[in-house]
């Protein structure tokens, strides 16, 4: 069986949320029925095949191909199987995914990852604001699974995260880790602005030493056994992150923000 | 146009009219007497066997104003931007909306809506609000007692002549039809730390009680002649044994007319193994005793609800117990203080089962429908959504007695509401929704079918199940005009906002300019209310009542 190929017909002109295009809904749908379900774009309500071409029948592989940042709600809350994205994502994409995986070739836009609870989103270019967070006046943001992103992130990166791994190649943008409540968040380039602002617990990993507010004390060079472990763990991954000459283990430690409980740390890659 | 409703089954408390068949006539928007016989309607709708009444008057509803602004703001969940919402209508699923409001409170057959707390300083944006609230008139009753402008007047032992003139003049600058009096002094006091503040507690810096603030107030109340008498939100809400507050409130009163709101939230006693039981059998022998006393109920419903206040020692307190766990308090420079706190009432919780069956005591307890009126203080005590639910439970004991079934049992065994068999009548359900709820705002035009009266009309369908019955009203006519038919809006009107005239010495003006331009970073000007529709003139936005006297409930007369 060959994967569930939706391809763009031509750019929409407006927003259109694709969330019902994700494995548990098709699932033993018929391909005319796939192409008569409707979706919301704009104001309006459009049917699939108003927008895509649709080949293929694997409903646990879908491809979307020719995508633009236009398209929200790529694999929201996902259960199971893979959606592969050729092209950009626009916002929300994997937003509450339970399992599985995305896999974004281009950009994706605002509220990737949003409130994710497991499963693996990898994102090969950039990703937007957001990343990993919750939605405005929710308290938990992503509670499990890993978030790749092989360029830039934008602002507010993991914020409100509860638990699991955004691994960045590329720089973070303001306030990354803002209001952690815990869990791991790597950046191998640089970081803005308000590292860690309102953070309660959780881990920032750096390559970069920050500009760091003063609400974050310096706790001195340590050796941490544990770090190495954290490493092999990113191993499996199609990454630098799994390359073995990026990993150390000696860092500075800095705990904040103390203006919130102060548990969490802020670690930088000594030597 | 001359529109008949023929066959309707009458339900009037003010012409004595209890199911009685008979025809209703209006003529532009407004309710005249059957014409000669001959004379022909030019509508002729037929309503046989509905329920006919006045368009229903909730007399405490947080509707508009900064409180709802800000809760509307801290509980985004409530209206993410992918819902789908009305066309049109911008922001219509924020709960609640001003297009959301107006159209649930019209399915129902409300048609007046009265805004219980507009702080002057925000009364240009309660207005806003309001004006963007269609289909349902509106009022609201602006705050006054935390102010440091009526404070310092008190200090500087003013005459009640001139308290009477800032009133009065209070009432005209912010375009309100009453007067509310929120924890007299507390908010005040809570700038000088203070966290709880009973009846003869003192303003720090002032030197004045909260009793001296009420009575003063409410004098001013009774000599400018507002007919709705001052409304007051007593100290010491939500506290356990706080009856006794509710009682030296009413005694405070002095024989005057007084509004208590939301008593449900005073009706604790501090009995029991946990300190906390019910009072509604003691509150209701003293409201028995004092007759010069109106009170609305304010009743809790159980679930997903946000409490906002301008109480904000009491909101402070209860900040902790905020579900989800965020909150706003704030102090506002020179007037009051206030906070938006969410909460979940829920069935298993002791005490939230208590605050329910206490509700219910005090409507089951008090039997006069003429002087207790039916709110849920919406939100605080639930959405204005579920009062159909509500209807349900005062007008069927077996609905009560299943749902007591699924509360915490500690509560019940505590309650006395299980013995209280009474049933509402749909009679008693007009009176404390229409007709006395007219009469105590001095809205001398709605809340009747008498000829004269405004065209506001709610036909209902007869059914066993009163909540289904009162959710989808058949018909609702607002001035006249069909705006709802089997529970769906038909037409969105404006509605207006009902505003009071009350005299007052124009000296005043000159000391509140002179008080703004010493303490006010804005002009006294920036908060004037005038304009504040986009599409209707002040002259259709505002309508103006007279003064006259106070509400006084003669239950005797009225009942018969």
């Amino acid at each position: 069986m060959s994967a569930l190929t939706f391809t763009l017909k031509h750019r929409p002109d407006q927003r259109v949320d694709l969330s019902p295009l994700v494995p548990h809904l098709l699932e033993g749908l018929e391909s005319t029925q796939i192409a008569a379900l409707q979706l919301q774009a704009g104001k309006r309500k459009a049917r699939v095949d108003e927008l895509f071409t649709i080949s293929g029948s694997d409903t646990q592989a879908i491809v979307i191909k020719n995508s633009v940042a236009k398209l929200d709600f790529i694999g929201k809350e996902l259960q199971d199987g893979s959606i592969k994205v050729e092209g950009d994502a626009g916002a929300y994409l994997g937003f509450g995914i339970k399992s599985g995986e995305i896999i974004v070739d281009g950009n994706v836009g605002l509220y990737a990852g949003c409130e994710m609870k497991k499963g693996f989103i990898k994102i090969n270019g950039n990703a937007g604001d957001f990343l990993g967070g919750a939605l405005p006046g929710n308290k938990m943001g992503m509670k499990g699974g890993i978030i790749l992103v092989k360029g830039n992130v934008g602002e507010r990166a993991g914020d409100h995260m509860r638990r699991g791994n955004i691994l960045i190649e590329g720089n973070a943008g303001d306030y990354c880790g803002s209001r952690m409540t815990a869990g791991t968040i790597a950046v191998m380039g640089q970081t803005g602005r308000f590292l860690g602002y309102a953070m309660r617990r959780g881990t920032l990993l750096l390559w970069n030493q920050p500009q760091l507010s003063a609400s974050f004390n310096d706790c001195g060079a340590h050796t941490l056994a544990f770090l190495p472990i954290l490493f092999a763990s990113f191993r499996k991954l199609n990454s630098k992150f799994a390359d073995t000459s990026i990993a150390f283990n000696r860092v500075q430690r800095y705990a904040g923000d103390m203006s919130e409980i102060g548990r969490g740390e802020v670690l930088v890659k000594l030597g | 146009m001359l529109t008949r409703l023929s066959g309707g089954l009458i339900v009037d408390p003010a012409q004595g009219l209890n199911g009685t068949l008979q025809d209703v006539w209006f003529r532009d928007g407004l309710i005249v007497s059957p014409p000669e016989s001959g004379v022909l309607p030019d509508a002729d709708i037929d309503v046989s066997g509905k329920i006919v009444m006045a368009g229903a008057i909730d007399i405490h509803s947080h509707i508009a104003g900064g409180n709802v602004n800000t809760a509307r703001l801290l509980l985004p969940e409530q209206h993410r931007n992918f819902m789908a919402r009305k066309l049109g209508h911008a922001f219509s699923t924020a709960h609640w909306s001003s297009t959301e409001t107006g159209y649930r409170y019209a399915q129902m057959g409300y048609t007046t809506v009265v805004e219980p707390a507009v702080l002057p300083a925000n009364a240009l944006d309660a207005h806003l609000q309001m004006a963007d609230i269609p289909i349902i008139d509106t009022a609201g009753l602006a705050i006054l007692g935390n102010d440091d402008f009526l404070l310092r007047l008190m200090r500087g032992r003013a005459s009640q002549n001139q308290i009477n003139d800032y009133v009065a003049w209070t009432l005209q600058a912010t375009r309100c039809l009453g007067l509310k009096v929120i924890n007299a002094g507390g908010a005040n006091a809570f700038k000088s730390n203070v966290r709880s503040f009973d009846l003869d507690d003192v303003v720090p810096d002032y030197g004045v009680s909260s009793r001296q603030i009420l009575q003063t107030l409410q004098r001013a109340a009774c000599e400018i002649q507002l007919p709705h008498p001052v409304h007051v939100h007593c100290n010491n809400l939500g506290m356990p044994g706080n009856v006794d507050t509710a009682i030296a409130t009413m005694e405070a009163a002095q024989g005057l007319p007084m509004h208590l709101a939301h008593i449900q939230f005073y009706g604790y006693g501090n009995d029991g193994d946990k300190g906390f039981s019910s009072a509604a059998a003691k509150l209701i022998d003293s409201f028995n005793k004092h007759r010069n006393i109106t009170m609305d109920v304010g009743q809790v419903l159980f679930g997903q609800t946000v409490t906002i206040s301008g109480d904000v020692i009491a909101q402070y307190s209860r900040r902790n117990d905020a579900s989800p766990s965020k909150w706003v308090m704030w102090d506002a420079e020179c007037e009051g203080s206030g906070g938006a706190v969410p909460y979940r009432y829920q069935q298993k919780s002791f005490v939230n089962s208590l605050q329910w069956l206490i509700g219910l005591e005090i409507f089951l307890l008090a039997e006069d429908p003429w002087r207790l009126f039916f709110t849920t203080d919406h939100p605080n005590g639930g959405p204005f959504t579920r009062y159909p639910h509500l209807i349900r439970l005062l007008m069927d004991a077996d609905f009560r007695l299943a749902c007591m079934a699924e509360l915490n049992q500690e509560a019940v065994a505590m309650s006395l509401l299980k013995d209280l068999k009474k049933e509402f009548s749909l009679y008693e359900i007009a009176i404390m929704t229409r007709t006395a709820a007219a009469r105590m705002l001095g809205l001398h035009d709605r809340g009747h079918l008498l000829p004269g009266g405004i065209a506001d009309i709610a036909v209902y369908s007869k059914q066993a199940d009163k909540e289904a019955m009162f959710t989808h009203a058949h018909m609702v006519f607002k001035n006249g005009e069909l705006v709802v038919k089997n529970g769906v809006v038909q037409l969105r009107l404006h509605g207006c906002t009902q505003t009071i005239q009350a005299q007052f010495d124009p000296h005043i003006k000159r000391d509140v300019q002179a008080y703004y331009n010493r303490f006010y970073n804005l002009s006294l000007d920036n908060f004037a209310v005038g304009d504040v529709s986009f599409n209707q003139t002040d002259g259709e936005r505002f309508m103006m009542h007279k003064c006259g006297q106070p509400y006084l409930a003669n239950t005797l007369v009225e009942t018969k």
